[in-house]
């Protein structure tokens, strides 16, 4: 039979379309993305600027913050109708930010529909505490709601845990085998594991950007955290790979008595571009390079003038 | 302190050095990237080699004859060689070179 | 026949026991082994993430069941092993007994449990495996439980931030002043303790256990001074101690632990004892490195091989996200012993080293712990760190290594269109494309796009091209780097320095990411010929990166003095040059000497008289010989046609011709040459860099001899029918061995590395031999002077003379 296989197991994935946004003269333009076979939307978005405060990546850059935008009628985004001839239907704006030095905003765009289950959520502090300050669910309604009437103290849950650390940090187990309400409406949502990362603003406080998987519609296939901070790595630079898993390879960590674990230096490989150039990078993989997956994102998260963790994920 | 005026900063080669004669033996006087002077002893604490004609390098020098290298600071011997040699206050005003004298006359005593 | 081998316990120590021995001797045993815990082995030492929630239990599985099946091992788990008869050799486990050739003991360690009121309690566990830690997550689940922590060393820590990342409200307890006090001095240790309360964790030093209460269970701690904490969960984690009631029982030889040998070997010798439960040399164990060395040493035991247990040192690891926390050694402070701390508290960093009789004997570094391996090996190795004891603590970036820029910016930093590859033409992005098209490797690279198939100077290039775009997946080969200046080698120097046309030193310095100002004496001379070689007429060659000879015009001689050598053309002179080295020789008071080269040398004259005999010898029509530099040295010849009956064709001439046409040029290296005037080459021309063997038909050009510490004879290069080509070729060689050779490589050694064939090749276009000729004549354009001539002034005299003389003052 002709007929093309359809791979079951390759699952789509969460995010539809990333891209990163540079400054440039004083405006944001695009410096690369993934956007699948959605070219239309690619061209169009490689004519748009957004000034400060302009569109969604603007407002990240004015608010120093992660922006969550749920729907994009009657919003200030700037590209509704092409993002919804392209079945985009919502977006988060991460700003990374060196100090006050906006490096670049990375904007990642869903789509909705029949299980989409997944959640990207923006946690901020108030009074001592992680709230949620917004979040994307896509079907996840009920966890939407519960997420909405809960805080976490510091070092308490993954955005605690994130916020105390100041570290990413890859959650294996959010919704087996406990009743901790918060993590029983994960579970029920079907999220399994999830990403929290800290995301500096020019102040100098911190959010905590989180990424809940679930396993019909992972956010990736892969993810990776990287160590950058000389406190690890020396003063000759790099960045070590401290845990991840892969779908295929499974854990990616190493307990040292095994093996050395993995170590980039600068310029090399997509991390070491990240490294090197201290913006994120969002683009399709070249086939045959890296873990072997369709396309990469790959996060910097700054602190004291250097990159001190780069979070990674593959789709 | 008793400061002699030895010559023009121009006489001296940028990254290269010239010799003086005195009585306690020969200083070279090094002028680095920089246009800073440092006077140190012109012979070196391995085999006597002439520093003055050793390659300057940010603020040291490497002896002609075996490579040794030395800090024009501190007069050590740097790496894996142990040593030192001599060092000498030297100033510049107003594009003239001026050594310390009254360290030579000590060192000669010695 | 297979022996029968009975394991009890399948822990980390005993799994990796069985990993040796059934790769070795994969038919030899059949294996039963018994486990307490009903599962397999795991990485214990990974329960702490599992805990807090940051890894799952299946990712820690070592052995799973495929594993053992694959094995045929017999697997008995979660039944307790009752008794064992060392008579009849068998194990009685809860559910049958099995016979064993060899029996193993692996019982591991248990927790210390502090035995006051209400430890028993549900509720009270101790911390040691899966149970224990489902437990404490099972725990967890409550909104709003409250756990109490009694133990702050590593594992009660780690057991606290993970209760804490749960949703716990967490306290730790520690009978100590401080946290882990015997690593920690109580600056650190309060350092830690203060990045654990920002977690939410609350840490009570000073706290002793007095009892737990509760009705069904675990509901309150009470300390010794009276303070009561609520609890909902008790965690133990104070200490463990090896298990070894069934090995007493069964009439071994126990202590703290099982007694061993140096071959794992107990007090029967048919059994043997691994991990945790073991006793050697007075020592027991709780770490995991000494286990895999006991199970590679109780495999071997096993094998009937040579195998011995050394004790060495430990590290250790603290594992709680975002807190560093590395030790490793001996720190008990002690007599004899000393303290070397660094301290830096606005960014929470405390270093400490121990030292003992000019050894690093233990290392404790929190809060920056990238130097951790490095002290790790030298205590291992028991390095001698008195030359380094002031700068130690500072680690290896501090022992005369300073910073290293990205090795890989340079070449992340071209253009798509940079040509990498010279020799074919291949720039950047052909490489790329080829890498993204699936090339892998150098090899790959290699065949797909050409680059790097000829001379391969740029394969250092190539390789870093591959490391940016494949990232670690890419093993860059150990290039050597010119100097501590620089991660970069000759060649890739070479070739940015033409790929990114940088023309002066402080480009180079800057492009290239030099470490330091201005270079030193191995790197600033090679840049500066290879600038000058590339760019003849925008970059000047500059005297003072040149060795004390090039620069002074005249060689060195031990005693401060020079030497002096003026030019012999060919090795022909006439009376007047005789007489004007005599005069000289008597005006300088020199010594004089024939040399090998066909001319005379001049020793002992003094610096300040150089521009004089300059002058003078300029005078007789003289020139310098360049007997000290990287150039032309001479151009040896046998009389030839013009007086010998063998002389084929006119040696003596051609040399000369070729001496005048290539004085004066600064190559990698010196060059020597030599024309004979027939095959039995009086002129000794086949040992030279270029050596000319003139026969009836024509000139046999032969290069890369050597004549030196090595020895080595020329190969031929072409035969020509004209004197013409014979010159053409040799100007040809020459330049092209200045583009590419690497500085103070001799033509022989050049040619080994690019291959003679290669040079055939290119040489073999009459074009190219053009353009290289052209290139050399442009270059000697402004090269070709008699530097003697240009010193030979009063101005130089003065320079050459000491700046002043103060020996001259009258004495006061």
């Amino acid at each position: 039979m002709m007929d093309t296989a359809v791979d079951t197991t390759a699952t789509r994935t969460f995010i539809e379309v990333s891209e990163v946004w540079a400054p440039q003269d004083g405006v944001l333009r695009l410096a690369g993305g993934n956007y699948g076979h959605r070219t239309e939307f690619e061209a169009i978005s490689g004519r748009e600027s957004f000034g400060k405060g302009e569109g969604l990546p603007g407002k990240a850059w004015a608010e120093g913050k992660p922006i969550v935008l749920k729907d994009f009628d009657g919003s200030y985004f700037k590209r509704t109708e092409a993002a919804k001839e392209a079945g985009l239907k919502s977006a988060v704006a991460v700003p990374v930010f060196d100090g006050a030095d906006l490096k670049a905003v990375l904007v990642v765009l869903c789509s909705d529909g029949e299980g989409r289950t997944g959640a990207i959520e923006v946690w901020a502090e108030h009074d001592g505490l992680m709230m949620l300050d917004d979040g994307y669910y896509g079907a996840a309604k009920h966890f939407e709601w519960v997420s909405q009437h809960t805080h976490f103290p510091r070092g308490q849950g993954l955005p605690g845990g994130v916020w105390a650390s100041q570290t990413p940090v890859l959650m294996r187990d959010l919704g087996s085998g406990y009743r901790f309400i918060r993590a029983d409406s994960a579970g029920r949502a079907g999220l399994t594991t999830g990403l929290g990362l800290p995301v500096p603003g020019p102040d100098g406080k911190a959010c905590v950007l989180t990424l809940l998987s679930a396993r019909g519609t992972p956010i990736a296939r892969r993810f990776e955290v990287w160590d950058a901070r000389a406190a690890k790595v020396g003063s000759k630079g790099g960045a070590e790979l401290i845990d991840g898993i892969c779908e295929r390879e499974g854990p990616l960590w190493t307990d040292d008595t095994q093996q050395e674990p993995r170590r980039t230096s600068a310029w090399q490989g997509v991390i070491g571009r990240v490294l090197g150039t201290g913006a994120p990078v969002a683009e399709k993989c070249a086939p045959g390079i890296g873990p072997g997956y369709a396309s990469v994102v790959a996060l910097p998260i700054h602190r004291d003038g250097a990159i001190a963790h780069i979070v990674a994920w593959y789709c | 302190m008793s400061w002699t005026d030895i010559g023009s900063l121009d006489e001296i080669p940028v990254r290269g050095a010239r010799r003086v004669k005195t009585r306690a033996g020969c200083i070279a006087l090094f002028r680095t990237d920089e246009d800073e002077v440092f006077a140190t002893s012109a012979t070196c604490a391995h085999r006597g080699g002439p520093l003055d004609e050793g390659i300057v390098h940010g603020r040291k020098v490497t002896c002609p004859l075996h490579n040794w290298v030395y800090s024009l600071e501190s007069g050590e011997a740097q790496g894996a060689d142990e040593g030192s040699i001599a060092t000498y206050p030297v100033r510049i005003d107003a594009g003239r070179v001026l050594l310390d004298l009254s360290s030579l006359e000590a060192h000669a005593a010695a | 026949m297979k022996r029968k081998l009975v394991v009890i316990g399948s822990g980390m120590a005993s799994g990796r026991a069985l990993e040796h021995l059934l790769e070795a001797d994969p038919d030899g045993w059949d294996v039963t082994l018994f486990n307490a815990e009903p599962r397999g082995n795991y990485n214990r030492i990974m329960l702490s993430p599992v805990l807090s929630g940051e890894k799952s239990y299946a990712e820690i599985v070592t052995h799973d069941d495929d594993w053992y099946a694959t094995r045929g091992i017999t697997c008995r788990f979660g039944e307790k092993v009752v008794s064992i008869d060392r008579q009849a050799k068998t194990v009685t486990g809860e559910n049958g007994t099995v016979e064993y050739d060899k029996l193993m003991f692996a019982t591991g360690s248990s927790p210390f449990i502090i035995p006051c009121p209400g430890h028993d309690l549900p509720g009270v566990i101790a911390y040691r495996d899966l149970d224990d830690t489902n437990a404490m997550i099972e725990a967890s689940g409550k909104p709003g439980g409250r756990a109490v922590v009694i133990g702050g060393g590593l594992l009660g820590l780690e057991a606290a931030a993970g209760l804490r990342l749960r949703g716990m409200e967490v306290t730790v307890l520690h009978l100590a002043g401080h946290l882990m006090e015997r690593q920690l001095d109580p600056a650190a240790g309060y350092l830690l303790q203060k990045d654990l309360e920002s977690r939410g964790i609350t840490v009570l030093t000073q706290a002793s256990t007095k009892e737990i209460t509760g009705k069904d269970g675990a509901e309150m701690v009470r300390l010794e001074d009276g303070t009561e904490l609520p609890a909902d969960l008790v965690v133990m984690a104070v200490g463990i101690r090896p298990q070894v009631q069934l090995a007493k029982d069964t009439g071994l030889a126990v202590g703290k632990g099982i007694h061993v040998d140096d071959q794992m070997i107990t007090s029967d010798e048919d059994i043997l004892a691994v991990g945790e439960c073991i006793e050697h040399q007075g020592a027991i164990f709780g770490l995991v490195a000494p286990l895999y060395d006991q199970a590679k040493v109780a495999a071997a035991t096993l094998l009937d091989e040579e195998a011995a247990f050394k004790q060495r040192q430990l590290s250790t690891k603290l594992k709680v996200t975002g807190v560093d926390l590395f030790s490793a050694g001996d720190f008990a402070e002690g007599e004899g012993r000393e303290d070397i701390v660094y301290r830096d508290p606005a960014r929470g960093i405390y270093k400490r080293l121990v030292i003992e009789e000019e050894r690093l004997i233990g290392a404790v570094m929190y809060g920056d712990t990238a130097d951790g391996n490095w002290f790790f090996g030298l205590i291992k190795d028991g390095t001698d760190i008195s030359e380094m004891r002031e700068t130690l603590i500072f680690g290896p970036a501090y022992q005369g290594g300073g910073t290293q820029a990205d090795p890989l910016a340079a070449v992340a930093a071209l253009p798509d269109d940079a040509e990498i590859c010279g020799c074919n033409g291949v720039c950047k992005g052909q490489i790329v494309k080829a890498i993204e098209g699936g090339a892998t490797s150098l090899g790959d690279v290699k065949a797909q796009t050409k680059a790097s198939a000829s001379c391969g100077t740029c394969t250092g290039l190539v390789e870093q091209v591959l490391a940016a775009t494949l990232g670690d997946d890419f093993k860059m080969p150990e290039a050597q780097p010119i100097c501590g200046c620089t991660d970069l080698s000759h060649e890739d120097v070479r070739r940015l320095i033409k790929a990114r046309e940088l023309k002066s030193q402080p480009a180079v310095w800057q492009e290239l990411g030099w470490t330091t100002p201005n270079g030193c004496h191995t790197c600033r001379p090679a840049v500066n010929f290879y600038l000058l070689a590339d760019w003849p007429l925008e970059y000047k060659d500059d005297p003072q990166s040149r060795f004390v000879n090039e620069r002074n015009h005249a060689n060195i001689q031990k005693d401060g003095t020079y030497s002096v050598m003026p030019r012999m053309w060919g090795g022909m002179t006439d009376a007047n040059e005789l007489r004007a080295i005599a005069d000289a020789a008597d005006k300088y008071g020199a010594t004089v000497k024939v040399t090998g080269g066909q001319r005379i040398d001049l020793l002992g004259v003094k610096k300040e008289d150089l521009p004089l005999i300059w002058g003078d010898l300029n005078a007789a029509g003289m020139v310098s010989g360049h007997a000290y530099t990287k150039g032309l040295r001479t151009v040896k010849t046998c009389v030839g046609k013009d007086w010998c009956r063998f002389g084929t064709q006119d040696s003596t001439g051609l040399g000369i011709k070729l001496e005048k046409r290539l004085w004066g040029s600064w190559t990698p290296h010196k060059v020597k040459l030599g024309v004979s005037g027939c095959p039995r080459n009086c002129a000794e021309a086949t040992c030279k860099d270029v050596g000319i063997v003139c026969v009836d038909s024509g000139y046999q050009i032969g290069v890369g001899g050597a004549a030196g510490m090595d020895v080595k004879e020329v190969e031929r290069l072409v035969d020509v029918r004209t004197e013409e080509e014979a010159i053409e070729w040799v100007v040809a060689f020459v330049q092209l061995y200045r583009e590419h050779a690497k500085y103070l490589d001799r033509p022989y050694k050049w040619l080994a590395k690019v291959g003679l064939d290669w040079v055939q090749e290119v040489l073999a276009d009459a074009t190219e031999r053009a353009a290289l000729m052209e290139r050399f004549d442009l270059s000697q354009s402004v090269y070709q002077k008699d530097p003697w001539a240009e010193r030979a002034t009063p101005e130089t005299r003065r320079q050459y003379e000491p700046m002043a003389d103060l020996t001259l003052e009258a004495a006061e």
